[in-house]
């Protein structure tokens, strides 16, 4: 390449980058022959991958099925928030709370009763009150 | 091949290669495939890589000869594609198994430094001293950034200008001069008795 190069290195560098560069030992030689025949069997199948992608593209069937990927691509593209708001649907606790609190409604009506009872319970006054049989009317 | 065709230069076969004309495409592989493969050897360090690089990056040549506009020499345009192939090939992370297996084995690669020394001279422990050196600076020009080592191989190999360096790595020339400065502060402690 360029036989005068001009550069702001010192001679030290210079001399330093030269050394370093004849410190590589040498490269193992491959056979040419053999290198150029891999190359043209690697330069044929990228070849061959380039025209089976042109006929593909030909064929009828490929060109319906990229049509309707393209159509579903563009429906996502076009009603994101209503396909997101879909698949972001998950159980909501809030409301599976809401119905377990309104089963024991009559409880929260009687809160000071259902607290000495429990507290009755706590010092093994009453045992086992979970267990306590309600009697009709 | 004819003579004609032999005095054809790279710019003018790298036209013929764009209207896709295999022979132009085989000599120009006859041309630089020595060079390429030992660039790509000094950067990649392993022969079965710069093997598979340097021919993935004349396959390149074929698929963008149409882009080679031909204000820059084509050497120029070709290191550029193969040293950007081995930069990408060590960032795609296939290299570093084998950096490690080298480094671990490394007792094993002294002996062939010390026999490709010149024949003996009156004392042989010179000989070896400088084989040592030789394989310290080998080792460090490896511990280099990626960009460092292209550079050094490219200023002290290939003896690119630093402009043609520059344009080739992409990078702007001071950008350059800082790799290479930066790479001989290293190196330079290599050689530190």
């Amino acid at each position: 390449m360029s036989a005068e190069r001009r550069d702001d290195l010192t001679p030290e560098e210079r001399d330093i980058i030269a050394r370093a560069a004849a410190a590589a030992p040498p490269a193992p030689e491959p056979r040419w022959g053999d290198y150029r025949a891999e190359l043209h069997a690697r330069l044929e199948a990228r070849r061959s991958i380039g025209a089976r992608l042109g006929h593909w593209w030909a064929r009828p069937a490929p060109i319906a099925v990229s049509v309707g990927l393209a159509a579903a691509l563009v429906l996502v593209a076009v009603r994101p928030s209503e396909i997101l708001h879909r698949a972001d649907r998950r159980p909501d606790l809030t409301a599976v709370d809401e119905t377990v609190l309104g089963d024991r409604i009559g409880l929260i009506e009687h809160y000071q009763i259902v607290e000495r009872l429990d507290l009755l319970e706590d010092l093994d006054v009453i045992r086992q009150l979970d267990r306590v049989q309600l009697r009709e009317g | 091949m004819t003579d004609d065709r032999e005095a054809t230069s790279d710019e003018t076969l790298c036209r013929r290669i764009a209207a896709r004309d295999d022979a132009a495409f085989d000599v120009l592989v006859a041309r630089h495939q020595a060079r390429a493969y030992r660039l790509a050897w000094s950067l990649l360090r392993n022969a079965e890589d710069a093997r598979d690089v340097s021919q993935e990056a004349f396959i390149r040549v074929w698929q963008a000869a149409h882009r080679f506009r031909g204000d820059a020499r084509f050497s120029t345009w070709f290191y550029r594609i193969l040293v950007n192939a081995c930069l990408d090939y060590k960032r795609r992370g296939r290299w570093w198994r084998r950096v490690i297996a080298r480094d671990a084995e490394h007792q094993a690669d002294d002996e062939p430094l010390i026999a490709r020394q010149p024949a003996p001279g009156p004392d042989p422990g010179d000989d070896v001293i400088a084989a040592q050196t030789m394989e310290r600076l080998w080792r460090a020009v490896h511990r280099l950034s990626p960009q460092q080592r292209a550079a050094v191989i490219l200023y002290g190999q290939e003896h690119l200008s630093m402009a043609e360096i520059a344009d080739v790595l992409g990078l702007a020339e001071p950008t350059v001069r800082v790799h290479l400065h930066r790479a001989v502060a290293a190196l330079r402690k290599e050689l530190a008795p």
